[in-house]
């Protein structure tokens, strides 16, 4: 296995290794070093069953289930299976359709192209989420993801400081409000409330800070609302200038994994009345920093 | 006519700086007719050490065609405000006693949208020609206004782009800029509900003076006629950060008696974070009214 640096220190390339067969310990062990020392890995050329990205993102730690997913009814879903995330156009398990104009999953998941971190509206936000390439549009359709360690270390001292302990309240609501969605299907007013985070995480192994931001967040525990949005969005700017960015071109059988304590991404515009998209989403539980955030609760 | 000494300030004709000329006595049609040929070239001009009081700055602002009156001064009640003429927008941290406002303050909290990318009054059906912003009291770190070249951003775009763009209506609203910081429509207050109906505009102008077109895009648009809100809401954004690039942007640091005039047809700006709970910033504002509509205006709908 080799890791090519792409991007300095943030964005490597993973090759000599297939990730469709079972690992051994030393594989997972190496793959976990290169997330440390990067933040986002890519590996070319996978043509992953989704059984098999399900076995391989077993090897990391726990799944997380997609709020999509748990909150839509099952005839929405293209997927029974609740840990594999439809990142696609098609009009539910009918893929010979795409999703009409007005549909109200196509109305969500267009929020996706607001910067975030996913999950990080539960109250365990996610570790890594690895999304597989199978079909990509003509043009368009990148991924861009944003290097939150880097934008931590490059703020002032007074920023930092000012940072440090703040608490933000995080939901799915206040990142689809931000586009004039509303529509939740009734009964998930649990997974709809805020969750605070701390605003500067430490990453459990490597040490690091970064900022934890993401277009989920509402508020600032204290703050009036509006100062804390105004905030939020100047330091979510500061966090996503061209020199902390990366942009995956998408090629069917791409894998790319990234950390969601260290990484911030977005979905980028396509014809996607037109053409076809379709991506599946494995992720994980955040496990490392729930003491931590626990404490930030309290 | 007579020659404006302009010292560009950015590496396009986009913000001049000038100077030899003062502005706070009476000028003549020649001069007058110089600053609007400059407006035309360049979108922001910078005058420094103009040593305007109200009654100055409006005399000298009328040269340009009508003012508006102040939508913060329209909105609030008389005994709020503290500055006396209609037509003086307050752009400053003081309440009417002339105090620091609280960190909880309502007009403080609106006025915080101000550090969102906008074009002066585009939430009127006839929107702004020239906003004229006069430093009275500056604070000392902070509060810089940016701007951002929206005839230059427009002529970045891609072919399918301008072509998937050109007709284009928008609407617009202060209540559409205010929501996205969480100050919600209801807060303004049941008397100022009308005024936050939504106008309608062309995404794209053209201007028949240069021959121009320019992105008309401000934090006041909350919809386009005919799709969807999310996704014209994420269409907004994403013309919004190109537009914003650093390429089309000039940052002013503000000096005590800088006077700036910007012409909203052409620009975007909005103000940056300052120490506003303990340094003042006070600065004054007066708005030249459009020529027009940029598209009809619509009756409630049957």
């Amino acid at each position: 296995m080799h890791i090519r640096a792409v991007q300095n220190d943030f964005v490597g390339e993973v090759t000599g290794i297939d990730i469709c067969k079972p690992l051994t310990g030393d594989d997972v062990a190496a793959i976990e070093r290169g997330m440390d020392e990067h933040a986002v890995l890519t590996f070319p050329d996978q043509p992953l069953t989704d059984e098999q990205q399900v076995a391989f993102t077993e090897n990391f730690g726990e799944l997380e289930i997609t709020l999509a997913g748990q909150m839509a009814k099952p005839e929405e879903r293209r997927f029974q299976q609740l840990v594999l995330g439809d990142i696609s156009n098609f009009n539910g398990a009918d893929t010979t359709r795409l999703r009409a104009r007005d549909d109200k999953r196509r109305m969500y998941a267009l929020a996706n192209r607001l910067w975030h971190s996913d999950a990080s509206f539960r109250a365990v936000g996610a570790g890594y989420t690895l999304l597989h390439a199978r079909i990509v549009p003509g043009k368009g359709a990148d991924t861009q993801f944003a290097d939150m360690r880097a934008a931590y270390d490059a703020l002032s001292e007074a920023a930092k400081n000012e940072a440090e302990n703040l608490i933000c309240e995080h939901s799915i609501v206040f990142s689809r409000e931000q586009i004039g969605f509303g529509d939740y299907n009734p009964g998930h007013e649990e997974h709809l409330k805020p969750v605070p985070h701390r605003l500067v995480i430490t990453h459990p192994k490597t040490g690091r800070k970064s900022l934890y931001l993401s277009s989920h967040i509402g508020g600032i525990v204290g703050w009036p609302i509006p100062e804390a949005r105004a905030f939020i969005r100047d330091l979510t700017e500061h966090a996503t200038q061209p020199q902390f960015v990366y942009s995956h071109k998408w090629r069917v059988g791409d894998m790319v994994m990234w950390d969601n304590r260290t990484v911030m991404h977005r979905a980028t515009r396509f014809d996607d009345l037109k053409e076809v998209r379709d991506l599946r989403r494995t992720s994980l539980k955040g496990v490392g920093l729930a003491v931590k955030q626990a404490m930030a609760a309290e | 006519m007579m020659v404006l000494s302009i010292r560009p300030l950015t590496e396009s004709r986009f913000a001049g700086e000038v100077s030899g000329i003062d502005l706070t006595r009476p000028l003549s049609p020649d001069q007058v007719a110089a600053i609007d040929e400059a407006m035309d070239q360049f979108g922001v001009l910078v005058f420094h050490d103009q040593h305007f009081d109200d009654a100055s700055q409006l005399a000298f602002s009328r040269n340009f065609g009508e003012l508006e009156v102040s939508s913060g001064a329209e909105m609030s009640k008389a005994q709020d405000r503290r500055l006396p003429q209609m037509e003086m927008a307050d752009i400053s941290n003081l309440d009417a006693e002339g105090r620091l406002r609280a960190a909880s303050d309502r007009m403080r909290l609106t006025a915080l949208g101000n550090r969102l990318w906008h074009s002066d009054a585009s939430f009127r059906a006839v929107p702004a020609k020239y906003s004229l912003l006069s430093a009275r009291t500056v604070p000392g770190t902070g509060g810089n206004t940016e701007f951002a070249d929206m005839r230059a951003a427009y002529d970045a775009l891609d072919d399918k782009t301008k072509t998937e763009i050109e007709d284009l209506v928008t609407e617009h609203s202060n209540a559409y800029s205010r929501e996205q910081i969480g100050f919600m429509k209801a807060d303004y207050g049941v008397e100022n509900q009308l005024k936050l109906k939504p106008v309608r505009h062309r995404l794209v102008r053209y201007d028949p003076r240069t021959g121009r077109r320019s992105l008309y895009l401000s934090a006041h648009i909350g919809a386009i006629v005919g799709w969807p809100v999310p996704e014209a809401r994420m269409l907004i954004r994403d013309l919004i950060e190109h537009a914003t690039q650093r390429r089309f942007v000039h940052a002013h640091v503000w000096r005590q008696w800088d006077l700036v005039i910007w012409d909203n047809r052409t620009t975007m700006h909005r103000a940056r974070r300052y120490n506003d709970l303990t340094d003042v910033r006070d600065m004054r504002r007066t708005t030249i009214r459009g020529d027009g509509v940029t598209v009809a205006q619509i009756q409630e709908a049957a």
